[in-house]
């Protein structure tokens, strides 16, 4: 066992009643809209910013007024590696999105502009600052008609 | 009379703090305390602290609540309440792109403000042209 380092992380973990559906699948979009990711089916994760631990607060009430229940943590992983591992998975799960995005570009007559919201909304989950995000940015930058600079 | 909020004032408080000087108490005194600290000070109303009546409830901003609360019908301040609540919270739908820049900039002026008093002031200016910007729309109706 180590001594705690890495970044901190905000955890999630709720329950929710079965009826109605409605609430429980509009609490699950939100958590993914934050780009929170689920781990071993028990707990959502994000890092830790004033932002993140806000929206968590936030969503923990609303959790709390549909009749559930729920609890935010904030901790440090222990395990050497495991931060490490971590921050690949919200990478792999941001970098997926900007690859389809990249896809769509390079097809004829993409729509800019719906690929520019697109590209907004992930990188509003990019807690890590993927280097593909440049690249898909750059490249919205420059698919635009008219003149070269 | 006294409200009392959570340090480090962001977009929604500052919507708050405007509303309750401009329309429910110009005598507001603003108190802040660090964020979770209690008990909270007696005799102080507290907003957009989890569990308190001025607060997020349904998913929706401090600052839609206090519309409810007060009964302020007007729409264009229930336009700036869709603004804050995207701005703020996570929102299925997304109709107002200024949220995104409002949260933004009140963000920044969180920032560049020496305390949260000087930051709940200078967010009175972004209120107001937001407000004036709004109501000189037509059709404010139809975007409730």
């Amino acid at each position: 066992m180590e001594q705690p380092h890495g970044p901190s992380w905000v955890l999630l973990d709720y329950k929710i009643p079965r009826e109605p559906t409605a609430s429980r699948a509009m609490v699950w979009r939100k958590l993914k809209r934050l780009g929170a990711l689920l781990v071993h089916d028990a707990l959502w994760v994000l890092p830790a910013t004033p932002w993140t631990r806000e929206q968590f607060q936030w969503l923990a009430v609303e959790i709390g007024e549909l009749g559930g229940e729920a609890h935010v943590w904030e901790s440090r992983l222990l395990l050497n590696g495991q931060a490490a591992a971590l921050i690949q998975q919200f990478q792999a799960s941001v970098d997926e999105a900007y690859q389809e995005i990249l896809k769509e570009l390079s097809q004829e007559e993409p729509d800019l502009l719906a690929l520019s919201r697109k590209y907004q909304q992930v990188r509003a989950q990019d807690y890590f600052h993927s280097e593909l995000g440049q690249r898909v940015r750059v490249r919205l930058m420059s698919a635009r008609g008219g003149f070269a600079s | 009379m006294k409200w009392v909020t959570w340090q480090q004032v962001g977009v929604d408080r500052m919507a708050c703090a405007w509303l309750i000087t401009t329309y429910l108490d110009q005598e507001a005194e603003f108190l802040f305390v660090p964020a979770g600290q209690k008990p909270l000070p007696e005799g102080a109303e507290p907003f957009d602290i989890p569990g308190v009546r001025l607060s997020h409830h349904r998913g929706h901003c401090t600052f839609y609540t206090m519309l409810r609360e007060y009964d302020l019908h007007d729409p264009v301040l229930q336009r700036i309440a869709r603004v804050v609540d995207e701005a703020d919270t996570v929102q299925e739908a997304s109709l107002e792109p200024a949220a995104a820049g409002l949260e933004l900039i009140c963000r920044g002026l969180r920032l560049t403000s020496p305390n949260d008093q000087v930051a709940l002031e200078r967010g009175r200016l972004i209120y107001d042209a937001l407000y004036a910007q709004f109501a000189s729309e037509p059709n404010q109706q139809d975007l409730l």
